[in-house]
């Protein structure tokens, strides 16, 4: 049997002729030809409908925002079933664990930080400072010129270079009893904005501003919220900022540590 | 009417299918960028609420990240991979709502209320070879277009744009070509249609 052309069949199935009497005899006889015009038919009407969908509208920046929120979640966790909740705390959040913020240069991951920069901390009264340990008395003979002698240390954290930041970097973070975080900080690398400091939950990532530092190296008192739960929030992080008018971290975190009482 | 026409590039042919299969984290957000699109069409046609087509639309990424190692990229496009999750999830949001809709009718004894969308297999269907026309050659999708869309002749294509009828033809055959087997491998029901789909019952 002499099937139709497939040229003409195109032609058919876009409706630019009608059948004449011996293909309609075919088509009624033979079921591949028939298929394969229904089937170009159905492309054709496919292909029409498509005129609407070049120019569909991006989706919204949130929808992305919930993907990597959601995979994020999903990819810190041991098995997809567990709550993230559960998990207990990482007692070195700067090491590569799981729950740490992971280096600067991973580029998908640190878009997280704005989102969880806006979180506003919640901490309750509970957690207020005097539950953080045992106190110690300032060592006044440490570091010279101290801004804060004989005020008793709640909690304290050595800081370290942290990611990609050069070795030398260092600092300390100290809790006062007085409520106020001191700071000192030495060979910061040069930033074409200026050095942010941070308290993180290392189990939610949660955080929230404290304070900014302009200087490499120095010392600094910034004031903590009178109700701020350094249990949770037990990460001191000091970051790289630019005048960019985004509040939320940058992702470009040059210090770590994490206080203890 | 024109045949000239400022179109954005084609989507290069790339390895994006088997970056976001071997898991690199930029493929994820470079896939979004080209297929979010489509398949948050794909949920705003097809169900009334907006809220619920963008949830689909969050939800099918996240499937298709963690569960990229059952993407076979040998067995079709990963945007046709990505709108069978989210078709999928069309259908279970459209029949958990249908399932809501008969609860409340059966308290309210009110006539079915629920707007029917276009199928979810029809849209997915036209996406997909809305995506192959965009691959295909200028001259092949330049000649489709007019034919689709503009409900042009081969002569009248061939008029218009001063090529000559047979090289149309060609181009249209090939085209047709083209749009039927992407259809058939990444359409909502993979496979290539039985010879008399409808006609041998």
């Amino acid at each position: 049997m002499q099937h139709l052309d497939h040229d003409r069949l195109v032609f058919l199935a876009l409706g630019e002729s009608e059948a004449d009497h011996g293909e309609t005899d075919h088509l009624g006889a033979c079921a591949t030809c028939r298929g394969e015009l229904e089937n170009l038919q159905h492309v054709a009407g496919l292909g029409a409908a498509t005129q609407t969908l070049r120019d569909l509208p991006d989706p919204p920046e949130h929808i992305w925002q919930g993907i990597d929120a959601e995979i994020n979640a999903a990819e810190e966790l041991p098995s997809l079933t567990g709550a993230r909740r559960q998990r207990s705390a990482p007692t070195e959040p700067a090491t590569d664990s799981p729950a740490a913020p992971p280096p600067a240069d991973d580029s998908r991951r640190r878009r997280r930080w704005p989102r969880w920069a806006t979180t506003v901390v919640t901490a309750t009264a509970a957690a207020a400072l005097g539950v953080v340990g045992t106190l110690a008395v300032l060592d006044v003979g440490r570091r010279e010129p101290d801004p804060a002698p004989q005020q008793i240390v709640l909690a304290s954290a050595p800081l370290t270079a942290y990611g990609q930041t050069p070795k030398d970097a260092n600092g300390d973070a100290r809790v006062f009893v007085d409520g106020r975080l001191h700071l000192h900080v030495a060979n910061l690398p040069d930033v074409p904005g200026y050095y942010e400091v941070w308290l993180i939950n290392p189990r939610n990532m949660e955080m929230f501003s404290v304070g900014v530092l302009r200087d490499r190296s120095g010392d600094a008192l910034l004031p903590l919220p009178p109700n701020v739960d350094l249990e949770a929030y037990s990460v001191v992080d000091v970051s790289a900022e630019q005048y960019d008018n985004k509040p939320a971290h940058s992702g470009d975190s040059l210090l770590r540590g994490t206080l203890t009482g | 009417m024109t045949a000239v026409r400022q179109e954005p590039d084609p989507p290069p042919r790339d390895d994006l299918a088997q970056r976001f299969r071997a898991g690199d984290e930029t493929a994820l957000r470079e896939a979004y960028d080209r297929y979010g699109r489509a398949v948050l069409h794909l949920a705003t046609s097809t169900l009334a609420n907006r809220s619920d087509a963008e949830d689909v639309t969050q939800a099918t990424f996240v499937a298709a990240w963690l569960g990229r190692e059952t993407f076979d990229p040998a067995k079709g496009s990963l945007i046709g991979w990505l709108l069978g999750i989210g078709r999928r999830k069309v259908i279970d949001r459209l029949r958990a709502s249908a399932r809501e809709t008969r609860v409340v009718e059966t308290v309210r004894q009110l006539p079915d209320p629920v707007a029917t969308g276009p199928d979810p297999d029809t849209v997915v269907d036209r996406l997909v070879v809305a995506d192959e026309l965009a691959r295909l050659p200028d001259d092949q999708r330049r000649m489709l277009e007019l034919a689709f869309y503009d409900d042009l002749t081969h002569q009248q294509i061939s008029t218009v744009t001063g090529v000559p009828l047979g090289t149309v033809k060609s181009h249209i055959r090939r085209g047709m070509a083209s749009l039927k087997r992407r259809w058939e491998v990444d359409g909502a029901a993979p496979g290539p249609r039985p010879a008399g789909l409808s006609g041998t019952r």
